[in-house]
């Protein structure tokens, strides 16, 4: 049962070990997820010498890969770049303000009037240019543009969590028909092909949000739209998550420590979160950071191919959807957001591959 | 065998009966008037939206334009468009709103391109990720293995439109150095060779994880006793690597690629959007900016169908390739 998610959007965690219903399959994945001698013998010396620390103090398995993140340069280095782009979203007003410019303030006196470009590069006024045609400054876009961008990442990732824990641990404790109809949900939305989906849904789920006849402003439409593009990010994204929950449930289920509680009277809930839930920690936090440099392509990606974020929303990606066709002539309109969403996903899924390994007890030998 | 096979086949027929419900309520049975909604704000006149009303029937109860909307999908029907009726066999798909095109044939004469497209992509990540992987397994722990593995993961990191876009504006349209995208019927040479572009690139996308998938079970292979055996006897290094080692390396791989073919009919869909090339994905990315509702239901249920109808060969190829799948 191949994805429908695809190479665009959430691949990476579809392919969690659980999902296989065979042996051969399940060897195949194992490399996808690189959780086989691969990473053993990158970081051979690296696991000796934590192997050597676990063996004196009793520490949880979340203190030991936080123990590894620290020592990972790659990690470090990533951890530093996303920080970056925090510090960007979360001070853009005052950074644009420091630049003397606000966000969706038009010039203009400073576009041509022959050919629609501006008339001046980057410089003290304007560090990135200013947009051909309406004469936006681009720094203030870029700069708000790292909010949405992070916000849909962080959010959907957040939700899609605790959506697929909870589906996760209800088919796997439960069992009988509650798992019977949430693994079928999980192989419809596998079968679905993931971007056809998500472009043909977002107009009209966004449509839905409208009395008939009414029409909406620039605005409203904006944030529907934002809220429509979180909501089914986390409608297709929760699969791979509760598929490993279930499967790490359904033999959890069987263990002493379980029996036990539930001999001496446990409630199921305390079972579920109190048993059951701390074992799977590595999992959950493993899967939430490889879902949000997903998400953000996957944002970025729809908002480059029209069905994302809408004006006056700014949005790395439909700046670089604006800026391709002028980019022979004006290139200082692309790079910083195609620079930027590179980084941004390329540093987000190196720490999430380095958290996988921090955590991968195959690299502890 | 045969159990699971209907099994598998049960499992795929009730997944296409819920896509297909489920399309047509979100697209014609919600709160609001479909019509409206996809006549589009500025260019709506009445006549148009009498027009779209009439041919969605959406004047007539629920289950009526359900049954109707099955009916041309299992004998066809006939179907008003601009006031006049037109026929439409099955699987009737509807007509286009916006060039009377049936939606059908559209879909038809475009799918060829995709379907190039995606063959190409495959053969380059095939070559060239898993001779990569292979020799970067061979040689382990060099720098030369330590530049493929970081280069496939730094590579593969970064959003595929973002590197498809840059190659498409670096080798097509700033120095034209591999030829743009030419219709099938400007001749079957320059429409293969336009598609060369976009296949190297989504095909160098694809291969970063087949560089890492080849090089983890080459080096799992590699240390298997019986490659001890086969060196031990003699054997030229080549043969053992070529001959014994390969084929087991390889069977996961092979895995991964039943289930890797059908993500990529969808896959292509943001390259096609980048190199223009007038395949299914384009046509959908457009209709989408055109409202054109037909256009829009017809791909989804294509690509659905295309998904699920790929997924239930895969799965009942393992079942003849690996006995066990069937028991579980």
């Amino acid at each position: 049962m191949a994805t429908g998610s695809d190479l665009w959007g959430v691949r990476a965690r579809d392919r969690w070990p659980t999902r296989t219903i065979d042996d051969r399959r399940k060897r195949a994945l194992a490399l996808t997820m690189g959780s086989t001698t691969e990473v053993a013998d990158d970081s051979a010396a690296r696991a000796t010498a934590a192997a050597a620390t676990d063996r004196r103090s009793g520490r949880s398995p979340s203190q030991i890969a936080w123990d590894r993140l620290k020592r990972d340069k790659v990690a470090i280095t990533s951890l530093v770049i996303v920080i970056f782009f925090i510090l960007v979203a979360i001070f853009a007003p005052l950074l644009v303000a420091l630049e003397g410019e606000e966000l969706n303030k038009y010039h203009p006196e400073l576009i041509s009037a022959l050919n629609t470009y501006p008339i001046i590069g980057a410089n003290p006024q304007h560090w990135f240019g200013v947009e051909p045609r309406t004469g936006r400054d681009l720094f203030a876009v870029w700069a708000f543009g790292a909010r949405p961008s992070l916000i849909i990442g962080f959010v959907a990732a957040t939700f899609s969590t605790i959506l697929g824990i909870i589906m996760g641990l209800a088919a796997g404790y439960l069992g009988g028909k509650v798992d019977k109809v949430i693994t079928w949900i999980i192989d419809l939305l596998l079968s679905l092909p993931f971007l056809l989906m998500v472009l043909a849904l977002v107009p009209i789920i966004q449509k839905r949000f409208a009395a008939p006849g009414e029409i909406l402003t620039a605005e409203e439409t904006s944030s529907i739209r934002f809220v429509v593009l979180i909501g089914i990010l986390v409608f297709f994204g929760w699969i791979g998550l509760a598929r490993l929950i279930r499967g790490e449930v359904l033999s959890l289920r069987e263990r002493e420590f379980v029996q036990a509680a539930k001999v001496i009277g446990v409630p199921t809930r305390a079972i579920l979160f109190r048993e059951i839930l701390p074992n799977l920690v590595g999992p959950i936090i493993v899967s939430a950071s490889i879902a949000v440099p997903a998400y953000i392509t996957a944002e970025a990606t729809l908002s480059y191919l029209g069905a994302g974020l809408v004006e006056p929303t700014p949005s790395w990606g439909r700046t670089v959807s604006n800026a391709q066709n002028a980019y022979a002539r004006y290139p200082l309109f692309l790079w910083p957001p195609v620079l930027s969403i590179a980084l941004l996903v390329l540093a987000l899924s190196l720490l999430g591959e380095a958290i996988r390994d921090a955590f991968d007890p195959n690299t502890r030998r | 065998m045969l159990i699971y096979i209907a099994r598998r086949a049960l499992m795929a027929v009730s997944v296409l009966l819920v896509v297909l419900v489920a399309t047509f309520l979100l697209f014609f049975a919600g709160p609001s008037d479909p019509a409206q909604a996809m006549c589009g704000e500025l260019r709506c006149t009445p006549q148009r939206l009498e027009d779209i009303r009439r041919s969605l029937g959406t004047d007539r109860p629920v289950a009526e334009q359900f049954t109707e909307y099955f009916k041309g999908l299992a004998v066809g029907r006939e179907i008003y468009v601009s006031g006049a009726p037109r026929t439409c066999s099955a699987p009737c798909l509807g007509f286009s709103f916006r060039t009377g095109i049936e939606v059908k044939e559209a879909l038809a004469t475009r799918f060829p391109n995709t379907a190039m497209l995606a063959l190409m992509t495959m053969a380059i990540f095939l070559t060239v990720g898993i001779s990569t992987g292979v020799l970067a397994a061979r040689r382990r722990g060099t720098a030369l293995d330590r530049g493929v593995v970081g280069f496939s993961q730094v590579f593969g990191s970064i959003p595929s439109y973002i590197l498809g876009l840059l190659f498409a504006l670096y080798t097509t349209v700033l120095y034209p150095i591999l030829p743009r995208y030419a219709n099938r019927s400007d001749g079957l040479g320059p429409w293969f060779v336009g598609l060369i572009a976009p296949a190297i690139i989504l095909g160098l996308i694809y291969a970063t994880g087949y560089v890492r998938y080849a090089r983890a079970s080459m080096v799992d292979t590699l240390n298997q006793d019986y490659v001890r055996t086969a060196r031990s006897k003699g054997i030229s290094e080549q043969k053992v690597v070529y001959r014994h080692a390969l084929r087991a390396a390889l069977s996961p791989v092979v895995t991964i690629l039943g289930l890797d073919m059908a993500g990529l009919l969808s896959g292509t869909l943001v390259t096609e959007h980048i190199f223009g090339v007038d395949g299914i994905g384009k046509f959908a990315i457009e209709s989408l900016r055109n409202d054109d509702l037909p256009i829009i239901m017809g791909t989804v249920l294509i690509g659905c169908v295309l998904v699920v109808v790929m997924n239930l060969i895969v799965d009942i190829a393992y079942s003849f390739l690996d006995p066990r799948v069937r028991l579980s």
